[in-house]
């Protein structure tokens, strides 16, 4: 996987998008009531590293999200989570289904 | 002593208390002594393991023992009432204390006799518990035995013991610091201000050290130069202090409170000093990749301090060789945590280079937000109040990815561009490329090439390569060579602040020490029987201190042994063919009677 600064661009990095203070400790994913193995820390760690073709990948766990901000919660670092997963699913809508910009 | 130069008269009046002659010395036999067993159970730690009532019996059969006490804990201060108590009301002449590794409690014990008016060198310290009851638990009989053989042998040892008294020198108020770092320019301020004059010396050219180097120093944007240059500036005000810039110590000679140093200056002359204490403060070198080493050698890969230098006190965007810099991939832990079958020494942490690095990182954040940073670290260290610096690096965007010691990344030039690969254990372990405009190599801290002066003042070395001191946690500035201290990077790792705080740490030591204006020393050191030595300087090639000389005694010559210098090691003593020295505390008759103790049944 190679890095692309520009997929950060693209979510909005700092303003829509922003994980930048994640510490990588995995609390979210251990309290994801889903129990997906991917969520939230892996997903948002391909957004930062720009792995467009793996969130591309992944777009159904994306959109499983129930929005319930257990991790959001419990976030050591404070990262506001859901407004991320909302982030990447505008960028999603746009990339995968074609939406317009600010989605549907 | 070199060929050609006449040996000189035995002094009359030695520099410390005078020795008496060795006829006089050792125990005065036609009297009894009165000695006093002290057995410690040490809360269970001896007790559970030896039978201390059965050694405490047997030992009172010895017909010097007085009286024999078991105590719960010896160390107590309701223990060492009950021996100050027993000193004093049984009039003893001499203790054992049965107890602990000597190491622990000598002090101790010492003073509790001399509290008690007894001599604190006509005391023994047992050791029956890391030697006989933690080593011994599984035999609770033969433990016991053991025991009482080795409280028997103490009580020999101090049956044979006569009172000492310590050995006093007189100190010269002046201290020698070598460096003129950071820590060296902040010590010989500190000396300065106690009103000790210094001599500061540095080998280079000029002073700073590598401070002078760092255009800004975490964690509030103080510019190195400028700190240095306020520090050199402050030292010019002060009349008792002077540097020597270009300089190195050739030779060292004399003991604790009174050295005398040679110190070759830039112009080759050699100028003589009197100094107290020394203050080694001689720093670190960063470590130097070698070809090849993440690409070291390859254009756009450099090391944190070149990275420094790059990067220095400016603003705007970052440009290398003329090129914007977009991209800065970091690789932390170069040269340092390596691993220890590798055989380099540099096992350990250089402490400083994590908040260096995120440092640097959010300062090019600050100069030119669209530059990508990419952090590659093994473990991140930025401990204590730098953790913010940290933290501020993620909130401007740089990515840390972790690799393992097993796994590490490579650094190699595609098509003309820098690529780094690692594998990251943050990704779930998938490989990520990174194509970078600039590599920075963490590089942290080497000891400096100094072995000549490490000869002269004879200073111990660590494995990594450091300077030692006693002990890391309650003696950290002191070494085993009496009145030389160690400060600053020269003795590890350190940032600026922990360089200046050890620095001054060592400045109160050497303080304490030259501002009484006298030092007592321990009287545990060799004497020569000038009647039985005929001078065969088998005793002046045993000693590793110096503190053997030749003498003209009468019509003779003999050996000499400087109270000071004598470390009270022994070397000497199993050379001598004619029997004629005898170390303090450790005679030979006090040793014999010991092995008699030991071995007998």
């Amino acid at each position: 996987m190679r890095v692309d600064p520009t997929l950060r661009q693209a979510l909005g990095d700092g303003n829509g998008f922003d994980a930048s203070s994640c510490l990588n400790c995995g609390s979210c994913t251990a309290l994801c009531p889903l129990g997906l193995e991917l969520f939230p820390r892996k997903l948002f760690r391909y957004a930062l590293l720009g792995a467009r073709d793996k969130l591309v990948e992944n777009t159904d766990t994306v959109y499983s999200c129930l929005l319930c901000k257990m991790c959001e919660e419990n976030c050591p670092a404070g990262v506001h989570i859901t407004d991320n997963v909302r982030a990447l699913r505008v960028y999603l809508g746009r990339e995968v289904f074609h939406l317009g910009p600010r989605g549907v | 002593m070199t060929e050609g130069t006449p040996p000189r008269t035995e002094p009359t009046s030695p520099t410390a208390a005078p020795i008496p002659p060795a006829a006089a010395a050792g125990p005065t036999p036609p009297e009894r002594r009165r000695v006093g067993v002290f057995i410690c159970q040490c809360g269970g730690n001896i007790s559970d393991f030896v039978d201390t009532e059965k050694v405490r019996q047997e030992v009172s059969k010895d017909p010097s023992v007085v009286t024999a006490e078991v105590h719960m804990f010896a160390c107590s201060d309701a223990g060492q009432q009950c021996i100050v108590k027993a000193i004093q009301d049984k009039q003893l002449d001499g203790i054992v204390v049965a107890s602990c590794s000597p190491k622990l409690h000598t002090t101790t014990f010492r003073n509790a006799a001399q509290r008690a008016g007894l001599n604190p060198y006509e005391y023994t310290q047992a050791n029956i518990r890391e030697q006989c009851s933690w080593a011994h638990t599984h035999d609770r009989e033969a433990a016991t035995e053991k025991a009482l053989t080795i409280a028997e042998a103490a009580v020999a040892h101090t049956v044979g013991s006569r009172p000492l008294e310590r050995l006093r020198t007189e100190t010269t108020p002046h201290a020698l610091v070598l460096g003129a770092g950071v820590a060296g320019l902040r010590a010989a301020l500190a000396l300065s201000d106690m009103g000790i004059s210094v001599h500061l010396v540095e080998r280079a050219a000029t002073a700073g050290g590598q401070v002078a180097r760092w255009a800004r120093l975490f964690p509030n944007d103080r510019s190195g130069p400028e700190l240095v240059a306020r520090l050199l500036e402050e030292v010019r005000t002060r009349q008792n202090v002077v540097l020597f810039t270009g300089a190195e110590i050739v030779a060292k000679d004399g003991h604790i409170g009174d050295f005398s140093v040679q110190v070759r200056t830039a112009d080759g002359s050699v100028v003589p000093l009197r100094v107290g204490a020394i203050v080694v403060t001689t720093g670190y070198e960063p470590y130097t990749p070698a070809p090849g080493e993440y690409g070291y050698g390859t254009e756009g890969v450099v090391t944190l301090p070149e990275f420094e230098e790059l990067l220095g006190g400016g603003d705007g965007p970052l440009t290398y060789h003329g090129r914007p810099v977009r991209t800065v991939s970091y690789v932390y832990c170069v040269g340092s945590r390596a691993d220890p079958e590798a055989g380099t020494g540099r096992t350990y942490c250089s402490r400083y280079c994590c908040s260096a690095t995120s440092y640097a990182a959010v300062r090019v954040h600050a100069r030119d937000p669209a530059v990508r940073q990419y952090h590659l670290f093994r473990d991140v260290r930025t401990y204590g109040k730098y953790e913010t610096l940290y933290e501020r690096s993620l909130k401007g965007g740089s990515l840390y990815l972790h690799f393992t010691e097993e796994a590490p990344p490579t650094v190699t030039k595609e098509d003309g561009h820098l690529l780094v690969r690692v594998r990251d254990l943050l990704t779930g372990g998938e490989t990520v490329e990174i194509p970078s405009d600039l590599v920075v190599l963490v590089t942290g801290m080497v000891p400096r090439e100094n072995a000549h002066l490490t000869e002269v003042l004879k200073l111990p070395i660590g494995k990594e390569g450091f300077y030692n001191e006693i002990h890391q946690k309650l003696r950290p500035v002191e070494t085993v060579v009496d009145g030389v201290f160690v400060a600053g990077t020269a003795q590890g790792p350190k940032n600026v602040a922990e360089s200046v705080a050890s620095a001054l740490a060592a400045t109160s030591k050497t303080a304490g020490l030259l501002l009484k204006g006298y030092v007592d020393l321990e009287p545990l050191v060799a004497r020569v029987d000038a009647d039985a030595c005929t001078w065969c300087g088998a005793c002046l090639a045993a000693c590793p201190y110096g503190a053997v000389e030749e003498v003209e005694h009468g019509a003779k010559h003999i050996a000499h042994v400087s109270p000071i210098l004598c470390k009270g090691e022994g070397a000497c003593v199993p050379e001598c063919a004619a029997q004629a020295i005898d170390v303090e505390g450790y005679t030979n008759e006090q040793v014999r009677s010991m092995i008699d103790a030991l071995a007998e049944e």
